[in-house]
């Protein structure tokens, strides 16, 4: 009973103030990636697409174990996804083509592929 | 527990090659291409707007926090200025903010010791400092700073005196902070340049006072 009492009164972000691990002072540099979608976050935020409070509800609404399990740019880009969803302004289908689009383009240019892939590996 | 972003900030703190000569862009990464492509297929925004941003946040690190805090330390009037109105006072010293925050300083005095938390993300001041440590985007410091910051510092190595207060403010998507740290003693005769050298982005956040032979490495 109490535990899940906790779960309506404690979104997943709402984290202050609980027990927790000693600090590592862990950092580390941005893979590119991550710095392209830090900025695709300010430049969503300046067109009013998505600002920094939908963003951080976006990342709330992937639910716990998503956002235990997601790095941090990851739950990021997979928030703006489902968040752009929601307002209409991408489907869930334009994205998956997109994204096989992306990865063949990556594949030509690379001389890559999913054969390639596997010979890299032998 | 175990932070499972902890294997994330493990696994990638060394230098990374570009992607497209190290491997193939995993899943996440190919996600963003591919939202940023449709973004800009549709007109939403503009095709070089993303590189631009990362042109600003590459401009964006301690050094500016540090310059501002050494001015603060040697020109009251400044310092005044700065603790009524932080962004107002920052823009006067040419920093920009590229967003909607409103920035609150915060003076450490004999007193008082600050400490910056965002709880509930990772919200931080980013015009002045660049973007935050992976530390402060993760649970334990999350969690803990509000509720027992003196076992936080010295987790840091600060060991903060039992009569002076600690304060722990915590950030939102509107207003940022910003630690003004204690100038250190003995340096009276130290130039603006060689104060500004003293201060670290963890003096900022809070985390750690300025000292002297602690001298930052600003890029």
């Amino acid at each position: 009973m109490t535990e899940t009492q906790d779960l309506v009164k404690r979104l997943p972000n709402d984290i202050g103030g609980l027990p927790a691990e000693p600090i590592r002072q862990v950092d580390h540099a941005l893979e590119p990636w991550e710095k392209r979608c830090h900025a695709l976050a300010d430049v969503l935020d300046y067109h009013k697409i998505i600002n920094t409070e939908e963003k951080r509800c976006g990342v709330e609404a992937l639910g716990a174990e998503m956002i235990g399990k997601l790095t941090y740019y990851e739950r990021w880009i997979v928030a703006f996804a489902n968040i752009l969803f929601r307002k209409g302004i991408l489907t869930p289908e334009a994205l998956a083509r997109k994204m096989a689009e992306v990865e063949a383009r990556w594949d030509a240019e690379n001389g890559g592929g999913k054969e390639g892939a596997a010979h890299r590996q032998d | 527990m175990t932070q499972p972003n902890d294997r994330h900030d493990e696994a990638h703190d060394h230098a990374h090659e570009e992607i497209g000569r190290s491997g193939r862009p995993g899943y996440y990464d190919i996600m963003e291409t591919a939202v940023r492509e449709l973004l800009v297929e549709r007109q939403l925004i503009g095709a070089d707007e993303i590189r631009r941003q990362i042109e600003l946040l590459d401009s964006r690190n301690p050094a500016l926090g540090a310059k501002v805090v050494a001015r603060a330390w040697v020109d009251a009037a400044f310092r005044a200025r700065l603790l009524a109105d932080g962004r107002k006072a920052c823009e006067e010293l040419g920093i920009s903010f590229y967003d909607d925050t409103q920035l609150i300083v915060l003076e450490n005095t004999d007193k008082l010791h600050n400490l910056i938390v965002c709880t509930l993300c990772s919200c931080y001041p980013r015009p002045v400092l660049g973007l935050p440590p992976d530390w402060y985007k993760l649970k334990p410091y999350r969690s803990r700073a509000v509720s027992e910051p003196r076992a936080v510092l010295a987790e840091f190595g600060t060991v903060i005196p039992e009569d002076v207060e600690i304060r722990v403010s915590d950030s939102t998507a509107m207003v940022r902070y910003l630690v003004l740290p204690k100038r250190p003693d003995g340096t009276d005769d130290y130039s603006e340049e060689q104060l500004a050298a003293l201060v670290t982005r963890d003096t900022m956040i809070g985390v750690v006072p300025a000292r002297v032979g602690q001298e930052a490495v600003q890029p």
